[in-house]
């Protein structure tokens, strides 16, 4: 009833979530950060986000300025929190690096009028290439039931939203079956060795929230399909024969610089958030 | 498949192998230590069993990556052990307060470490042929110090299992499923038993630790074989020696023990087991496949201050090397210069939540990180004057405080120390009367008592005028506030057991699925 009432605030609030795909997106962000910092106790450092929001926002506003276009705060915005749930430094300097990376590639690393990487995951992948400060830390999130249906949830939300669920399950499906199949089918570890892994918040927060982005995967249909199932191989390879930590986040960085190719071979109609 | 192979042939080196009696001696595997020294992927593990059974029937499996040579493998002694034990264990601070009417006002705060330190040892929980000789091969035989270790190859797990009890190992059953990934890993079997021969000439009580180094680009811990014979939780405390900066486990979550803390004097008198309490609490409560970090600090030789406070001397570049960091270098100064990070975790690990070996990494994160507790003990002397009032009134309002930060660290029973605030002269633990603070407080609420305590003047306080009824009063007041805020609540959840925990979180996500699922169905409709 109260839903229904057009002057009640509820109803404001979610037409605001309504108006835009990116609202769902900050407002689960924003509960993902605090679940981090009062449930899970991360250093929460005030300090350190500010820079990151300063920064990205900043960046965002001199290109937007620059092009005379109207300032996307959104999408920067969005790029914040990410590399807040996902970055760790030692030096707040290092987040500056970090968030002109990423919002910048959006304007400098285009092709076929769009950009190509996703913000935060080249901000992520350059900092920890390029500077000794930075690191992920894939088991920050734990292994809890509860956080599992949140981020699961709240992932499916947005991406019925924005039509990109199939990227999701595509990633997801191979990258597990592959896991399935090495770890139960042949070294023989017992089921609930697999299902650890699928409690992983950084796994899930990669799935629903990075992979998905509706700007930088390819337009066509199947061939995201297919790409998504390629970065989960990429993954796959790279975590368990090569030992790389935040496997995944290393394999759509590496797989990103493909999708200039996949848009000019495959063609697709152009995302709008709204 | 060659590629494959060789990939394999690359897989981790493994501790925590479970123990394998030559007799039916009663055996227990509840706490072992291991130091990982790590530069790139040359990888040092020295392993400190706590075995304490008969040493001649002391006996263990472990997984390792490749047919390691003899020098690949040494004794060290044991007490490398106790010194990074001593150096990085949780620490007991004292502080001292100076007397507000004293005439001449000393600005300096004595400060001592106490020697209370809570060693591994109280951390330590009751937790907690012919035919097989096709699929088992037997690698390398070598004699190290007091042990004789095999290194067996093999294809199949029931086979292994079969050599091992046709050779006079008990082996724990349902070790063979577990067998199996590693077998499949391609891994080797580094078995190792006391020759007694050698233990009896060389008159040692105590077995030595072993120590390996290898290369590998994995940087872990099987832990899966140590839980074929233990239907409790195990601890382990892991101590990394690396270059640039603390370790975590990737595959669980790493998160720092409450530190920093302001906890009634008597803790001093029992610190061995409020670390224990606080550690157990500490685990309840951010859940059960949690690892804690109990200490993180910068070594490198340009680093001055390598404790802080130092409960024993840092340790010095021998020992380093003991351990496996072959990265430092000597200076005149009888230092040593280069980079060098220790961090000390803790585990306490079962099946159910364990179900995966530890993953770590090496992080650039150099931030120090110490188990550290503080108990600052009252003024003494007279302190009638009115700054002595004030002191004495906040002093109350301090003590009762940290009476509810040791409520809400050990969750111990708080009751047992009502008049700890008031009597803060003369308060002392009855020790001779087989103290021992209990964990899980009762349907008692310490409230009640705390009040009592006040009413029926249990203040020992040498002041004894007009004034300090009145701050009496004041912190009376002050008292049952801070009972009902955080006393009750505190209790309350503390009798939440992990199966409601469990049947909450059920529950809310339920919840949450409902509601997400309502406002997705009219965020449709409009």
């Amino acid at each position: 009833m109260l839903l229904s009432s057009p002057t009640s605030p509820s109803f404001s609030v979610l037409h605001w979530l309504k108006a835009d795909a990116r609202h769902f997106q900050i407002l689960f962000q924003v509960i993902f950060l605090c679940y981090g910092i009062y449930m899970l106790h991360w250093e929460a450092s005030p300090m350190k986000y500010f820079i990151t929001f300063a920064t990205v926002l900043l960046v965002q506003w001199c290109f937007n300025n620059y092009h005379r276009e109207v300032f996307n705060y959104k999408s920067a915005f969005i790029t914040g929190l990410s590399l807040c749930l996902m970055l760790k430094v030692n030096n707040p300097f290092t987040l500056c690096i970090a968030g002109s990376i990423a919002i910048a590639s959006k304007f400098w690393l285009k092709a076929n009028d769009k950009h190509f990487f996703n913000p935060a995951n080249i901000g992520i992948c350059l900092t920890m290439l390029f500077t000794d400060d930075a690191w992920i830390s894939p088991g920050q999130w734990g292994s809890r039931a509860l956080l599992f249906f949140l981020i699961g949830t709240a992932g499916f939300l947005v991406l019925f939203r924005i039509k990109r669920i199939d990227t999701a399950l595509a990633f997801l499906i191979t990258f597990l079956v592959l896991q399935y199949l090495r770890q139960i089918y042949f070294l023989r570890w017992e089921q609930d060795f697999f299902i650890h892994q699928l409690n992983s918040g950084t796994l899930l927060l990669f799935t629903f929230f990075m992979i998905t982005d509706p700007v930088s995967s390819p337009r066509n249909n199947v061939a995201r399909i297919m790409w998504a199932a390629a970065v989960a191989g990429l993954a796959f390879y790279l975590q368990t024969f090569k030992w790389i930590n935040g496997a995944p986040i290393w394999a759509l960085f590496f797989l990103s610089m493909t999708t200039p190719s996949i848009d000019y071979l495959f063609k697709g109609n152009k995302f709008n958030w709204k | 498949m060659l590629l494959l192979l060789a990939l394999y042939h690359i897989d981790a080196f493994a501790f925590c192998g479970f123990y394998v009696a030559k007799a039916d001696a009663k055996l227990f595997n509840k706490s072992s230590q291991v130091i990982i020294a790590r530069n790139d992927d040359q990888t040092t593990i020295t392993m400190s069993s706590d075995f304490n059974g008969d040493v001649k029937d002391f006996a263990m499996v472990i997984p390792v990556p490749v047919v390691l040579r003899r020098e690949q493998i040494k004794t060290v002694n044991r007490s490398l052990f106790d010194k990074l034990d001593a150096y990085s264990g949780p620490r007991l601070v004292e502080y001292y307060d100076s007397n507000p009417c004293s005439v001449r006002e000393e600005l300096l705060e004595s400060k001592s470490v106490s020697a209370a330190m809570a060693t591994t040892e109280s951390v330590k929980q009751k937790l907690s042929k012919d035919e097989v000789a096709d699929v088992v091969k037997i690698e390398a035989r070598y004699t190290v110090g007091e042990y004789d270790i095999l290194l067996l190859s093999s294809t199949e797990s029931a086979g292994l299992e079969k050599w091992l009890t046709t050779n006079g190992y008990k082996v724990p059953p349902g070790a063979a499923e577990v067998l199996t990934p590693y077998i499949k890993s391609n891994m080797k079997f580094f078995v190792v038993k006391v020759n007694i021969d050698i233990l009896n000439s060389s008159g040692a009580q105590l077995l030595n630790p072993l120590q390996v180094n290898f290369n590998s680009p994995k940087f872990m811990l099987p832990i899966r074989l140590g839980m074929a014979n233990a239907t409790q939780s195990q601890d382990m405390i892991v101590y990394t020696l690396t270059k640039s900066g603390s370790v975590e486990t990737t595959n669980y979550r790493t998160t720092e023990i409450p530190s920093n803390k302001n906890v009634p004097e008597f803790v001093k008198d029992v610190f061995g087991k409020f670390y224990v309490d606080l550690y157990k609490n500490a685990v309840h409560r951010e859940g059960r496949g949690t690892i804690f970090c109990e200490y993180a600090w910068n070594l490198s030789g340009n680093n001055n201050v390598k404790c802080d406070p130092c409960p024993t001397p840092p340790p010095i570049i021998s020992e380093l090397q003991r351990a496996g960091v072959d990265w430092l270098h000597h200076n005149e100064w009888g230092n040593y210069s280069g980079d060098l990070f220790i961090t000390r975790l803790h585990v306490t690990y079962d099946r159910q939540h364990f179900p995966q070996d530890l993953v770590f990494q090496e992080t650039p994160n150099r931030e120090n990180f110490q188990a550290r507790y503080i108990i600052t003990h009252p003024a003494q002397g007279d302190v009638s004057c009115t700054e002595g009032k004030t002191y004495v009134a906040e002093l109350k309002k301090r003590r009762y405080k940290e009476l509810l930060t040791l409520a809400n660290l050990t969750n111990w029973d708080t009751e047992e120390f009502y008049d700890y605030p008031t009597r803060w002269r003369s308060f002392k633990l009855q020790m001779d009367e087989g103290f021992i603070p209990i964990q899980k407080a009762t349907e008692t609420n310490p409230v009640h008592r705390l009040k009592a305590s006040n009413q029926t003047q249990h203040n020992d306080s040498i002041v004894r005028d007009q004034t300090t009824t009145t701050i009496t009063a004041v912190q009376h007041d002050a008292l049952t506030m801070d009972c009902e805020n955080n006393f009750t609540p505190k209790y309350q959840q503390s009798k939440a057991g992990t199966d409601g925990d469990k049947n909450r979180s059920y529950l809310l996500a339920v919840i949450f699925i409902w509601l997400v699922w309502k406002l997705f169905k009219w965020f449709k409709g409009i």
